[in-house]
C-alpha cells in the first residue's frame, strides 16, 4: 500500500515528534553515597595502550579490535600533541626525575624554542592509551603515558598502570585531558586550606536550620 | 486544560518506596497527588505553552545580553558590583545554560502569562522527569487513560542531550546541593544520573564541605579539585557567601553560568516588559521604587507604561522581592486592598516587583500553576503544581498530567 504525502512546502515549520514524552527515564533515586559510589564503579571503558606507533598497527592489523590502523596514527599524533600541552613542567632534571624515575625525563622542546628558562624538564612520552567510548555514544580518545615512579599514568594523574602496553577496562576519567594552563587537573588531589565559605544563603533572612545547609529547599 | 479524577495506582506509595521517592508526603500532606489529573490537548500544549516557552527563554537571553552591559540593570538587579566581570564574561563567553522552569498561569484559553522564571536552581526535576512518566505510563498500561493519550515529558532525554552538547565526554561533574534536603537532593540526583548517561562522570559533594584550596581552585569533600560545579544553590548566595571572591580567579566552570544570576532575579519581570512590553505572554511589571515615583508624579524612563498599566495594576497585582524562594515575601493586593500574603518573610528586605496580577484559574478549590521545563534552548517538557491558596509554595501538590485529544 501507498501512503501519499503532501508535498512539504518550504515555509513549513520542522516536523515535531509525534510523541510528546521520553522513551526511557532515570527512575531510581537512591541517595547521596549510592550516587559516589555508583559514579566510581560504573564509570568504566575499554582501553588499550601501546608503547609506540608501531606496536599499535601490528595489532591493528590482526584485528578484531575496537580502532583501526589509522586511529593508531590519528591518536598517536595526538598524543604526542597533548604531551607536549599538558605534561608536567620542572625546574630541574633531578626534580623531575625524583616524581618520574631515573632516565625518565628530558628537555622540554616548546620551552628550548622560547628561551624560557625556569620550568625546562618534562617526562618523556612512553606511549600512549587509547580508550573506546563507542558505548557511551562517543568516539576513540586517547591520551599520553609517562613514567611514574612505580608505573605510568596519562598526565592527568587520575591512574596510574602497571605497563605501557595491554589492555583493561579504565575509569572514563583516565582520557580527561589534563590542563594547559594554570592549576591541577579536575578530580586530581589538592590541599584545601578552608573549607565552609558556600551555603549561608545570605538573600535571605531568619532561615530556620544551623550553619551551611539550610533546611529549605532552594528550588521556586 | 479539564481535571480529571482518575484511579489511583494501587500501591503506589510502595512503588514511590522503592524507587527513592520519599517526599511523596511531606508535613503530612501529600506531595505527590495522583486522585486526579489535569488533561490538555495537544494544540494548547504545544501552541500556548511550549512554543511560548520556548520564545520567552529566547526573550530571557536577550534581556541578559542588555542587562550585563548596562550598570542601571545591574544595579537594579543587585548583582554585586565586584561581580558585575564574572557575570558579563560568562555572558560574552557564551557558556551554555542548562535548565530552568518557567512558572505560568494559563487556564486552557487565552495566552500563557509568565509569572516567573526559576532559571537558576528548579526543583520538582525527579517529579516532573521520572515519577511523572511512570506514573503515565503505568496508568496507561492499566488502562486507566485511553491508548490515544500522551505526555508532555522529554525532559530526561532531552537532559541527556544538552549535557552531551556542553560538556565534553567523560568530563568530571560536580553536583553540589543540600545533602539534608530530599527535595533539593533528588532534583541533582535526577540531573547526575543524565549527566552519566551523557557519558560524563558524576560525583556529589555536599554544598558546605566545599574547600578552597592552596592554588585558588575548589575542591570537593575529599579533596579532589572541582573542574565543573553544578550548584543547586543560588547565584545571589553564591556572589554574597565567603568565598564570593574566589569564584572568578577560582577558574571553575560553573552551571548554571554566572550570567543565570540575571534570570534567576524578579527584576528581569520589569526589563522583559520595558523591551518587550505588550508581548501576550508578559504581564506588566514594574520596581516598586519606580511605581511609587511615578505616582507622586515623577517623569521617570517608566512614567509612560506605568500610566498605561495603572488600571491592570489597581484591578490587581502582586509585589515580590527581587530575591525570594517558594513564594516567599509574595503579597496580593486587589483594588486597594491586601487578599492574600505569604506567611514566610525572610526575604522581605530586598527590593520589591510589582506584577499585575494573572487570575489563577480554579479547580475543585486549588490553583494550578504550570511549571514549563526548558532544556537548554527549548522547551522539553511539564509539571504541573497545585495549592489551594494563590501563592505556589513549597508544600504545594504536585499533579501529573496527560495529553488526550
Amino acid at each position: 500500500m501507498t501512503i501519499q504525502t503532501p508535498t512539504p512546502r518550504i515555509s513549513a515549520p520542522a516536523a515535531r515528534p509525534a510523541r510528546k514524552r521520553s522513551r526511557h527515564v532515570a527512575l531510581l533515586l537512591a541517595g547521596a553515597t549510592m550516587l559516589t559510589l555508583a559514579a566510581c564503579e560504573d564509570d568504566k571503558v575499554d582501553a588499550q595502550a601501546f608503547p609506540d606507533l608501531d606496536s599499535c598497527l601490528a595489532a591493528a592489523k590482526e584485528g578484531g579490535l575496537f580502532f583501526t590502523e589509522d586511529d593508531c596514527r590519528t591518536q598517536f599524533a595526538a598524543a604526542e600533541k597533548e604531551h607536549l600541552e599538558t605534561a608536567p613542567r620542572y625546574a630541574s632534571k633531578e626534580l623531575c626525575e625524583q616524581e618520574h624515575g631515573a632516565g625518565a625525563c628530558g628537555g622540554d622542546p616548546a620551552a628550548q624554542q622560547n628561551q624560557g628558562g625556569g620550568f625546562s624538564f618534562m617526562p618523556l612520552l612512553v606511549g600512549y592509551m587509547m580508550g573506546s567510548m563507542l558505548s557511551r555514544g562517543g568516539g576513540i580518545f586517547s591520551q599520553p603515558m609517562i613514567r611514574t615512579p612505580n608505573g605510568y599514568s596519562t598526565p592527568n594523574g587520575n591512574q596510574s598502570f602497571a605497563s605501557n602496553r595491554g589492555s583493561a577496562r579504565v575509569p572514563g576519567n583516565t582520557f580527561t585531558r589534563a590542563p594547559s594552563t594554570i592549576g591541577k587537573a579536575p578530580m586530581t588531589s589538592t590541599q584545601v586550606s578552608q573549607r565552609g565559605g558556600f551555603g549561608r544563603s545570605a538573600t535571605s533572612r531568619g532561615v530556620s536550620g544551623t550553619g551551611g545547609g539550610a533546611a529549605r529547599s532552594v528550588g521556586g | 486544560m479539564q481535571k480529571i479524577t482518575v484511579a489511583e495506582r494501587p500501591g503506589w506509595r510502595d512503588r514511590a518506596a522503592e524507587v527513592g521517592f520519599t517526599f511523596a508526603d511531606m508535613g503530612g500532606e501529600p506531595y505527590w497527588d495522583e486522585t486526579s489529573a489535569y488533561r490538555f490537548t495537544l494544540r494548547q500544549i504545544e501552541d500556548d505553552i511550549e512554543d511560548p516557552s520556548t520564545e520567552l527563554h529566547d526573550m530571557c537571553r536577550q534581556a541578559v545580553a542588555h542587562a550585563v552591559t548596562s550598570e542601571e540593570w545591574m544595579t537594579r538587579l543587585e548583582i554585586p558590583r565586584p561581580h558585575w566581570d564574572f557575570v558579563e564574561r560568562s555572558w560574552a563567553n557564551g557558556e551554555p545554560e542548562l535548565y530552568g522552569r518557567f512558572d505560568l498561569a494559563y487556564d486552557g484559553s487565552g495566552p500563557a502569562k509568565l509569572l516567573e522564571y526559576n532559571a537558576d536552581t528548579p526543583t520538582s526535576l525527579y517529579e516532573s522527569a521520572a515519577f511523572q512518566w511512570l506514573w503515565f505510563e503505568e496508568s496507561r498500561d492499566a488502562g486507566t487513560l485511553g491508548p490515544n493519550t500522551d505526555q508532555f515529558n522529554t525532559i530526561h532525554e532531552a537532559l541527556v542531550e544538552r549535557w552531551a552538547e556542553i560538556a565534553a565526554q567523560g568530563e568530571d561533574i560536580h553536583f553540589a546541593a543540600d545533602r539534608d534536603n530530599p527535595e533539593d537532593f533528588a532534583t541533582v540526583e535526577a540531573m547526575a544520573w543524565a549527566a552519566r548517561e551523557a557519558g560524563l562522570g558524576a560525583h556529589f559533594t555536599a554544598l558546605a564541605d566545599i574547600g578552597l584550596s592552596e592554588d585558588g581552585q575548589f575542591a570537593d569533600d575529599r579533596d579532589r579539585v572541582i573542574g565543573t560545579l553544578f550548584k543547586l544553590y543560588p547565584w545571589e548566595d553564591m556572589l554574597r557567601d565567603d568565598f564570593a571572591a574566589n569564584l572568578q580567579p577560582s577558574q571553575t566552570r560553573f552551571i548554571e553560568p554566572p550570567w543565570k544570576a540575571v534570570l534567576s532575579n524578579k527584576g528581569i519581570l520589569p526589563l522583559l516588559w520595558q523591551m518587550f512590553p505588550d508581548h501576550p505572554n508578559l504581564l506588566p511589571a514594574f520596581f516598586a521604587a519606580d511605581l511609587d515615583a511615578a505616582r507622586r508624579g515623577e517623569r521617570g524612563d517608566f512614567a509612560d507604561a506605568i500610566a498605561l498599566a495603572e488600571p491592570l495594576l489597581r484591578r490587581g497585582h502582586v509585589t515580590k522581592p527581587v530575591f525570594s524562594r517558594e513564594g516567599a515575601g509574595v503579597v496580593i493586593t486587589e483594588n486597594g486592598h491586601e487578599t492574600e500574603r505569604a506567611p514566610d518573610e525572610s526575604y522581605s528586605h530586598h527590593p520589591q516587583v510589582v506584577q499585575a496580577l494573572a487570575p489563577l484559574p480554579d479547580f475543585d478549590g486549588f490553583h494550578p500553576v504550570l511549571g514549563a521545563w526548558i532544556l537548554g534552548l527549548r522547551c522539553a517538557g511539564l509539571g504541573v503544581r497545585e495549592d489551594r491558596t494563590r501563592i505556589t509554595h513549597n508544600l504545594s501538590r504536585f499533579k501529573p498530567h496527560f495529553i488526550e485529544g
